[in-house]
């Protein structure tokens, strides 16, 4: 997998790479790609985007992802999308028409579902509540989603 | 639940995404310790998502770069000053440490400041001989056709 792959007995989940910790240039230059289009994916806006992608990269929480139970891939998109999503709501607040949250009603797929809850920065319990169906529903379209695409 | 209904039941994609509320990361983390079925499966699940991220990655203009390199120094100077304050007995080793090298990447040189006039006055002085220059080429040109008209004139006398 990579430098951070877990230790064989799967029961240590600490990265291998804990002594060699990264910095924050070392994993912009693997994951800047990757952040940037998860952000352009919650805000179009490219300076907006690259605002973000620098708050991300200069971020303290980012030297936490050194001590992440798991891959560093999986911390830097989350933090990428936590940080897309609160200025994403910044913005709606300021904005206050709603306009990006449209999403068609009645359409309850996986990849709605996933739209609302990644994109647009709804919890579960929102998103259930949306779409008018349970909770487990939405997060089994979650697992559904990933299974489509690696199965795809 | 066993290990099949609880990897189809999605909490373990809203755990790995942050979507998850403290009841669910708990509960998932405790899994993980003791199921190694659901261990391993975190494991292709977060190659997956990588992999699904990747697929929609855009890579960002080069300056991106430079910004962050400059932000992640100026912190990183903040840090050590903190920490240097903090052991304001420490060796002469340390003060070094205070120094970071930096490539500044601009088109721009220093000089001192006593060019500037030095630069006024050549330019001037300059300007000063370039008009002498033509104001006695011209001179000298006129006073040869002078010369020459008064060579014609004695010729012709006689």
């Amino acid at each position: 997998m990579n430098e951070l792959e877990r230790r064989d007995n799967g029961a240590d989940l600490h990265p291998v790479g804990k002594n060699n910790q990264l910095t924050s240039l070392e994993v912009y230059d693997k994951y800047g790609a990757m952040a940037y289009g998860i952000i352009l994916q919650i805000i179009p806006q490219p300076h907006l985007a690259q605002e973000i992608l620098v708050n991300v990269f200069s971020s303290p929480q980012l030297q936490a992802c050194n001590s992440y139970p798991f891959s560093f891939a999986v911390c830097v998109i989350k933090l990428a999308r936590a940080k897309a999503v609160e200025a994403n709501r910044k913005l709606m607040s300021i904005a206050q028409d709603g306009t990006a949250n449209t999403f068609i009603k009645g359409d309850r797929s996986p990849q709605v579902i996933f739209d609302l809850a990644f994109r647009q920065g709804f919890t579960p319990d929102e998103v259930a509540q949306k779409l008018d169906i349970s909770k487990s529903d939405v997060l089994k379209a979650f697992h559904d989603f990933f299974k489509s695409y690696s199965n795809s | 639940m066993d290990t099949k209904d609880f990897i189809e039941s999605g909490i373990l994609e809203s755990y790995l995404l942050g979507l998850s509320n403290e009841e669910e990361k708990e509960y998932v983390q405790q899994l993980i310790l003791t199921d190694q079925g659901i261990s391993d499966y975190l494991i292709d699940l977060e190659t997956n998502i990588t992999g699904y991220f990747d697929q929609h990655s855009s890579p960002p203009p080069p300056e991106i770069r430079e910004i962050i390199t400059l932000r992640t120094t100026k912190s990183d100077i903040q840090k050590k000053k903190h920490v240097f304050n903090q052991n304001s007995f420490g060796q002469e080793s340390r003060k070094k440490d205070e120094y970071l090298d930096i490539e500044v990447n601009d088109t721009y040189i220093k000089v001192h400041k006593y060019w500037r006039p030095a630069f006024i006055a050549v330019f001037i002085l300059s300007k000063i001989f370039l008009i002498a220059g033509l104001y006695f080429y011209f001179k000298t040109a006129s006073l040869e056709q002078e010369l020459v008209k008064l060579k014609t004139e004695v010729q012709l006398l006689k």
